[in-house]
Order: C-alpha cells, then structure tokens, then sequence
C-alpha cells in the first residue's frame, strides 16, 4: 500500500502543482470567470493520458517503439516553454502593482490570452498521466486479495494527496499579498520549468537524439529521488541524484536564460511606454 | 525532368534505406522478460561502444515500466507486449534498471564491458 501511494503521489504531484498555482493565479487577478480553462485543459489532459494509455496497450511495432517517447519529450519542452511564458506575464503583473497601478491587472488580464493557462493545465496532467492511469490500471489487474486492494486504495490515496497539496497551494496562495504571489510563484514556475526542460534533454539522450554524456555527480546515497523527499525536490526543483551532463548544463541554462529574460532591470523607455499605455487606458 | 525528380529521389531512398538495414550494421537484439514482476534476464552483458537493441516483452498481465535512471530511459511495456528498444553505445561501466511499477523485484543492470 505504501510503494503504491509514493508512486501515484510521485507521478501527480506535479499536475496538482500547477493545478494549484494556474488555478490561484486566475483567482488573484480577479478572473474566477476563468477557471474554465485550467478545468477544460485539465480535463483533456485526463482523456489524452486515457487515450495514451489504451494506444500503447492496443498498439504494436515501431509506433509503440517510439511514438509515445517522442510525444513525452515534445511534451515536457512544449510544458516548460508555456510556463516561462506565464512567468513572463505575472513579472508583468508584479511590476504594475509595485508601480501601485493595481488597475493594471485589469488590462493585462484583456491582453493575457488565458487559454494558456489551460494548456498549461493540459500539459501538467498529461506529462505523466498516461504512466498513472496505466499503473493504476496495472494494480487493479493484479490485485486478487486483501493486499492487493490495498495497493489499489493506496494508489488512488497518493493522487488524493498529491491533489491536496495542490489545493494547499490554492488556499496558501490567497493568504500573501498580490505582490509576493506573483514573485513566488514566478520563482516556482521557473524552477519547475528549469527541471523539465532538464529531463526533456535527459530524455533526448536516452532516445539517442543527443549523444550521452558523463553522469556529473552521483547523491543517491544522500538523497535518492526516488524517496517520498527526494520526489517532492524532484518535481519542485528538479533535482537530479545522478544528473548527466547535458542535464545539468540545461538546466543551469534555462535558470540563466530565464533570469536574464523576467529580472533584467527595465529600461527607461520601456517605463515610459508603460505608463503611457496606463494614461490612454484611463483616459480612455 | 521533375516528373523524374520524385521516383528518383525515392529510389535513391529505397536504396538507401535498403543499405542501411543490410545485416552487416543491424545492431545485436538482445532479449529480456518481464514475469512474475521480475527481469530476467537480471544482467545483461554488453560490448561497450556498440549500439544494441533491447527487445523487452512483458509476460505479466499487468504493464510494467522499464526505467534507467542512468541511461535515461522510460518506458511502457504493455501486459502480454514486445517493446523494442534502440540502445546507444555504452561505455564501459554499469547501468542499473528497474521496473517503475515494481520497483522492490523488478531490477536489473546492463554491464558494457
């Protein structure tokens, strides 16, 4: 029952993360209206990870061989990229409330497309949804006895409480100022997007489209990430026990990359342009 | 001549293709069964700097993921299904594996040697 809970638990807690974060993010600027998208994006992601699932258990031959890798590696870029791109946009947000333009978050939310945030949620859910259906599925097969029933309900018990944590994270969301939201939940999103666009590039290794490189350091004997904490650090920060080094060099990369891009210092043209935009806006 | 380009271009194609499944370079397969949540075989000896292919079939009524942290590698194996895999050239050293879904008897290890 215990293995079962830590693997659900592993495999959801980042969707319920990102669940948590898009879903708190719509209720801070006032766009509850919005929710649809994030409950739309989340619900395909479900049926795409169930369709997944029935293909690669009906499919056979080359498709199943690599088509559903190809589809996780495009996934996992496809995910860190929305999410530096919402990161992009509540740096926005942040800016124009310290600015004490509070009425701001009005125009960005007009000007934010918020179906991004339900491709956010598709993409958190179907990332590694496919694995926990089929591995529930899996436990339900075999499960014959008292035991294995109880690895069913610890299964299902894991993603219980990954989507609490999710819910934490909604509800603590709403207890910080505005400003503070936005800046952690920035930080947040980048690290988790700093540790998929690294196990996207670890994943072209092992699909042998980028050539293997050297395991850089090896901390399984500290903190394994595949224990109940090293999983939680995995899926918050994407730490590695044995990154290789393309892995580590990625996600050093995107870390930088993403810095340079939300917290380079503006420019004063930029601020004018702003304000200006602000003035017609109220004008208008 | 560009009526000619296409059937051209496919016969070069063709036999490019054809050259490059010829047996000489088809990489070595290499089998190992998923039953009763365990691999068998548990380690499987490799040449180092060769690539191979991994042709995993899952016996087991149950799906099972075959898992390497170190090689980088996950991967779903249907109940009752024959995944195959393309593996790099290793170099020499260990590369332990794991069943996901049954991590505590499902493993194994890949020596390049």
């Amino acid at each position: 029952m215990g293995a079962t809970f830590v693997i659900t638990l592993r495999e959801a807690f980042e969707a319920a993360l990102l669940l948590g974060i898009v879903y708190g993010y719509l209720d801070r600027i006032g766009a509850r209206e919005q929710f649809r998208w994030v409950t739309l994006g989340g619900a395909l992601g479900l049926a795409a990870s169930l369709a997944m699932g029935l293909a690669v258990s009906f499919l056979s031959g080359p498709l199943l061989d690599a088509g559903p890798d190809v589809i996780g590696a495009a996934v996992m870029f496809l995910a860190a990229g929305l999410l530096t791109w919402h990161a992009w946009w509540m740096r926005q947000h942040s800016r124009a409330i310290k600015g004490q333009l509070e009425h701001r978050i009005d125009e960005a939310r007009r000007a934010q497309r918020l179906w991004i945030v339900g491709l956010i949620a598709f993409t958190g859910v179907f990332r590694e949804g496919a694995e926990t259906v089929l591995f529930l599925w899996g436990v339900m097969a075999e499960a014959t006895d008292a035991v294995g029933w109880g690895s069913v309900a610890g299964g299902v018990a894991g993603v219980g409480a990954a989507a609490l944590l999710g819910w934490a994270v909604f509800r603590g969301g709403r207890r910080v100022s505005l400003a503070r939201f936005f800046d952690a939940t920035t930080a947040l999103i980048l690290f988790l997007a700093a540790g998929l666009f690294s196990a996207g590039v670890g994943r072209l290794e092992g699909l042998g489209l980028l050539p293997m490189s050297p395991q850089l350091w090896d901390t399984s004997w500290l903190l394994s990430d595949r224990s109940l904490v090293g999983s939680f650090l995995a899926g918050l920060l994407g730490y590695r026990a044995r990154p290789s080094l393309f892995e580590a060099l990625a996600y050093a990369a995107y870390l930088a990359g993403a810095a340079i891009l939300l917290f380079r210092p503006r420019r004063p043209a930029a601020q004018v342009a702003v304000v200006g935009a602000g003035q017609r806006a109220a004008r208008g | 001549m560009r009526r000619l380009a296409i059937p051209l271009l496919g016969l070069v194609a063709l036999c490019t293709f054809l050259a490059a499944g010829a047996p000489a370079d088809e990489p070595p397969e290499i089998a190992l069964v998923i039953e009763k949540n365990r691999f068998s075989p548990e380690e499987i000896r490799v040449k180092a700097g060769k690539p191979f292919l991994l042709v995993i079939t899952n016996k087991d009524g149950a799906p099972e993921e075959f898992e390497s942290r170190d090689l980088k590698i996950e991967k779903i194996i249907p109940a009752g299904k024959t995944v195959r895999l393309k593996m790099p050239a290793l170099k020499r050293g260990t590369y332990g594996f794991v069943g996901e879904y049954h991590e505590k008897t499902a493993m194994g290890q890949i020596v390049a040697e």
